[in-house]
């Protein structure tokens, strides 16, 4: 009975203490300690593949639920990815799941490039991860000769959808850059199996469709000053009255949007820009998705440039100093 | 060589029911299967390729516990004998010594086969209900895995022949260890500029084991084709080392004072 009773006592005050530990873990989304591929790979005795699993479970922990997308998180993700495809590079989704969350700075995104040009290594025939590279050099880098050459890579692969030359030939023609983003946009709802990046796309597309109908509505107010000689004074000018060039304003909604989100939004000229914004959104559309816009790719670009001149500077002054670029890809 | 091979059955067949009162062998093999069944639990936790972690789990514990069996049973092979002293009795009959290492051998390589199937049925029960396919690649697979635990029980062999359990366990788990090193070590030698060191690690290439040679198990996963002269000339060398461990392990004994 003693024995019972200090059993019981023992098992409680085990509890008591557990409760009172951390709650988060080794699993948790902390951004732990990612050991070096190279040396794993060597140690794991011929367990990489399970191993690799295991990092891939960290991955999809730290990257999921709410988390917003930092450059911390893509380089923790990143290093996270290259250690699970050095251990296993067969996998196949975790080069693309890169390419989804390794969006938060330039690096970020040059690393998800070059993790992608290590699946398209050891999956020559798979369309998708040459399309994604080709997405990032479009939508991230604006590097469109480039997107255009992995789409054009992409569209001679089995499987791949029957638009992709037609993408090619539109991106080297560097206009539509709106549409261009839709189909790319669209194909990657398709072919993602991340609810959180869908989430995204979705949100781009109904973006990009309420920014397609504002296009329209300038065109509609360049024609309306050519006709009265004067500019709008509100948007519905449009469609009322002798002057009207249209015969009814677009939704200023996604169409897509159930009915209990939608809100009633009009359009309306912005006092600050002058320009026609639907009043869903407050703003007019750049091509983005999440927080990366092509200020933010504009930017990259600028600092790259810097980075280079200083690195030419350096070239010159003799230094035998030499570090390989990482624009590669 | 047909009396040889009567006189070894025997031994053979007793090792096997010796081991299989083992505990270790059956907690062990309880390991395995617990952890082939939960994979699945492990698996749910990804998005995507939930069947290939599956059978990635699945293989891994399979070769794990496998090697577990082989060296925490094997070890004890000749030593149990001695301590026991049976081993008196058996070689005071028309049995060399050779004859009774060959049978121990062949008893262990038996009964880690034996629960290799066991651990096999559960692996492809799994995979069955999860609906993860199976092909020709799997048995290759499962074949070198077999032929890779004939290597360690001979290693084992080797080790049990003339040191302690303690001693033997150890030695077999770093052969175990550099034997799927020995291509790291070739390829960072061969990088090294200084011609001995270059030497000296083919020469250690050459002597270990190259165990990363049985192991199919990512290709059978992700269904890359495997050819079977692969699994042939595989299969061909880890016999031809465990007959070279063998011969040695047989000189040693018959040289080992067992007073």
């Amino acid at each position: 009975m003693v024995w019972l009773a200090a059993a019981v006592l023992a098992v409680l005050a085990t509890d008591a203490l557990h409760t009172r530990l951390p709650p988060s873990g080794g699993a948790s989304r902390q951004m732990g300690f990612v050991p070096d591929p190279d040396l794993a790979k060597v140690l794991s005795l011929g367990f990489g593949a399970v191993l690799a699993d295991f990092y891939w479970l960290q991955a999809i922990q730290a990257a999921g639920g709410d988390v917003r997308i930092t450059p911390e998180l893509g380089d923790h993700l990143g290093r996270l990815i290259d250690l699970v495809t050095t251990l296993n590079p067969r996998v196949d989704h975790p080069y693309r799941f890169a390419a989804i969350w390794m969006t938060a700075s330039e690096q970020n995104v040059r690393t998800a490039n070059r993790l992608l040009a290590r699946g398209i290594e050891y999956h020559p025939d798979e369309w998708r991860n040459y399309f994604y590279l080709g997405f990032n050099h479009f939508f991230y880098l604006l590097e469109n000769d480039r997107a255009a050459e992995w789409l054009d890579r992409a569209s001679r692969l089995p499987g791949a959808p029957r638009y992709l030359p037609r993408l090619a030939a539109r991106l080297k023609s560097e206009s539509a850059e709106i549409e261009v983003a839709a189909v790319f946009l669209q194909e990657m709802l398709n072919t993602s199996q991340d609810d959180v990046a869908k989430e995204g796309y979705r949100a781009a597309l109904d973006e990009i469709e309420v920014e397609q109908s504002a296009r329209l509505l300038d065109g509609a107010r360049a024609r309306f000053q050519d006709r009265n000689g004067r500019d709008l004074r509100t948007v519905e000018e449009l469609v009322a009255g002798e002057s009207a060039v249209l015969r009814t304003l677009p939704a200023a909604e996604p169409l897509a949007l159930p009915s209990a989100l939608r809100r009633g939004s009009t359009w309306v000229l912005d006092p600050v820009s002058d320009r026609i914004v639907s009043t869903y959104y407050g703003k007019r559309y750049r091509l983005h998705v999440g927080e990366s816009d092509r200020q933010r790719a504009e930017g990259w670009a600028e600092e790259r440039r810097i980075r280079e001149r200083v690195q030419g500077m350096e070239g010159s002054r003799g230094e035998t100093r030499h570090e390989p670029s990482n624009h590669d890809r | 060589m047909l009396n040889s091979g009567s006189r070894i059955w025997p031994i053979a067949t007793n090792t096997v029911r010796e081991a299989v009162r083992h505990r270790l062998l059956y907690t062990l093999l309880f390991f395995a299967v617990t952890m082939i069944g939960f994979s699945v639990l492990i698996a749910s936790l990804s998005y995507v390729e939930g069947e290939r972690i599956i059978q990635d789990v699945g293989l891994a514990s399979i070769r794990l516990f496998s090697v577990g069996i082989a060296i925490f049973v094997g070890i004890g092979l000749i030593h149990g004998e001695v301590e026991r002293r049976t081993i008196y009795t058996i070689l005071a009959k028309p049995v060399t010594r050779s004859e009774f290492l060959l049978g121990k051998f062949l008893g262990l390589l038996l009964t880690v086969w034996l629960q290799l199937c066991l651990m096999a049925i559960a692996f492809v029960a799994v995979s069955v209900l999860v609906g993860a396919g199976l092909d020709l690649g799997y048995v290759a697979a499962m074949l070198l895995v077999g032929v890779e635990l004939m290597v360690i029980v001979a290693v084992a062999t080797l080790f049990s022949s003339f040191t302690t359990p303690m001693l033997a366990a150890f030695f077999t788990l770093g052969i175990y260890a550099l034997g799927h090193l020995s291509r790291d070590l070739y390829s960072l030698g061969q990088a090294s500029d200084v011609p001995a060191v270059k030497q000296a690690a083919t020469l250690l290439y050459r002597a270990l084991p190259d165990l990363e040679s049985f192991n199919l198990s990512t290709q059978a996963v992700h269904g890359v084709a495997i050819s079977g002269a692969e699994v042939g000339w595989a299969s061909l060398y880890g016999v031809a080392y465990s007959i070279a461990l063998l011969i040695l392990a047989s000189f040693i004994f018959h040289r080992r004072d067992l007073e």
